[in-house]
């Protein structure tokens, strides 16, 4: 019985992985679509949804079958707690792509600023995070979690200078107006997704260590 | 010595308890202490200890042969296997429930009536009164008060349970020691002697053994896990099954082994 408990766990963590790699390929994708006005990716994200849903939903399923079936506890409850806030967040993450791309579908017509490049340097940032954080989901090497804080800081200040920008553009010229109301958004969302690799990481910390820390 | 216990809030603690069954060395070193009002839970794979921990709290293993202890086993604060101890009277102070229901082959009536006639209440009508007010702590009286001179052994099985419960309580004991209480009871019957555990200890202390990990996380206060005659580790029963400190509770409570 504990061995094909076992089975079924390592299973659907293993799914973590697979399901991150997913919901974060929608961001990545999202903000690529808006920097390079491409439609077709944009309408090809938004096509992911029912994907994203279906696995988010198989996993929470899974989780809960394990819970009720073995009533795991100490680590193993703490993984299965993990994994459902994980699933979670990274279903919020494949979300706020989708709703990027949305965004990038309106302003593709409207005229486009060389200069505001800061919301594709926040979006990779953004990326960069939730990837590290899943990278530890599977090394378990807690350490390099508590440098996210900074990481999330520069993430935040960069979404009150993003505004501020927009601002400064908008006013210079009424035409900016559309595209740079959606960047305060995209930015708003980036910001969001930058506080799900924050959570996550929480967790994987809990998971490792049963202890809690704050990490933002 | 008398006022130690009240400095730490225990009512019951163990002090370097080692107990040896002739050759065997069955508690090694065993501190704990157990609070008033409160559920703990020992528990353990078999062989363990606990039940032989439990036995230790009311004298139950002075009746096997070649038995020693040495360390202390306090109650409020005195030694019990001090010399000058009554073990009728401590035994009425720390009852016991076993694994399989075992009352006597009498009449629901008399299995609580016994204990306090034997401890000198004659009178009718406070033996009336005993046998209601223990049966109704038991939650056994609503099914029971019309039939209170039948045979006990007629009841069903968690019921009889619930009678040695409240055979246990007719005596007003203080710490009421269940080993295993649940495990010959369907779940029906293990749900109301889990509910009636939480109750009790508003009024009595209780300590359960049980291999039924679920159960300990359940009903009790804190927990205690051992293994081969050591107490590994004792604490808040969340913490012990969410957060073990030592890896060997988490390799237990997860059923890596036991």
């Amino acid at each position: 019985m504990v061995e094909k408990f076992y089975e079924e766990l390592d299973e659907l963590k293993a799914e973590i992985p697979m399901f991150g790699a997913f919901a974060i390929g929608m961001l990545e994708d999202s903000i690529k679509a808006l920097k390079n006005q491409d439609l077709g990716l944009a309408e090809e994200i938004r096509e992911r949804k029912a994907n994203l849903a279906a696995h988010h939903t198989r996993i929470e399923e899974e989780a809960l079958r394990i819970l009720a079936l073995y009533q795991p506890m100490a680590k193993d409850l703490r993984v299965i707690a993990c994994i459902n806030q994980t699933n979670y967040s990274l279903y919020r993450v494949g979300r706020i792509g989708w709703d990027i791309a949305k965004l990038s579908m309106y302003v593709a017509g409207q005229p486009f600023i060389e200069n505001l490049q800061n919301i594709f340097y926040m979006g990779d940032l953004v990326v960069a995070m939730l990837r590290d954080v899943m990278e530890v989901y599977e090394s378990n090497a807690i350490s390099s979690l508590l440098g996210l804080s900074k990481r999330d800081d520069v993430v935040d200040n960069l979404r009150s200078s993003i505004f501020r920008e927009c601002l400064t553009y908008m006013m210079e010229d009424n035409r900016n107006i559309p595209r740079c109301i959606d960047y305060i958004s995209v930015s708003r969302h980036l910001e969001r997704a930058g506080d799900h690799a924050c959570l996550i990481a929480e967790k994987i910390y809990y998971m490792n260590t049963g202890e809690r820390v704050e990490i933002r | 010595m008398v006022n130690r216990m009240q400095e730490n809030g225990a009512i019951l603690s163990t002090r370097d308890l080692n107990l040896y069954y002739g050759e065997k060395h069955a508690l090694i070193d065993v501190s704990i202490d157990i609070r008033p009002n409160t559920v703990t839970a020992l528990i353990g794979p078999s062989g363990c200890g606990k039940s032989t921990l439990l036995r230790c709290f009311n004298r139950m293993n002075d009746l096997v042969g070649g038995v020693r202890t040495n360390g202390e086993c306090l109650f409020k604060g005195k030694n019990i296997y001090a010399k000058e101890v009554d073990v009728v009277g401590l035994r009425k102070k720390i009852g016991m429930v076993f694994q399989k229901p075992n009352p006597f082959p009498k009449s629901i009536y008399e299995n609580i009536a016994y204990g306090p006639r034997i401890h000198g209440i004659k009178n009718k009508k406070a033996l009336d009164e005993i046998v209601e007010k223990s049966l109704k702590s038991a939650a056994l009286w609503d099914e029971v008060s019309d039939r209170l001179h039948e045979p006990a052994m007629g009841l069903s099985g968690g019921q009889q349970q619930r009678l040695c419960i409240a055979r246990t309580l007719s005596v007003e004991p203080e710490i009421i020691l269940m080993d295993e209480p649940c495990s010959a009871l369907d779940p029906i019957a293990t749900s109301k002697i889990e509910d009636l555990m939480i109750e009790l200890k508003e009024n009595y202390t209780v300590i359960v053994v049980t291999h039924n990990m679920q159960q300990a996380a359940r009903v009790s206060d804190e927990t205690g896990f051992m293994y081969l005659g050591k107490l590994v580790e004792f604490g808040d029963t969340v913490q012990i099954f969410e957060r073990p400190r030592e890896e060997l509770t988490n390799n237990y409570v997860t059923g890596r082994f036991g």
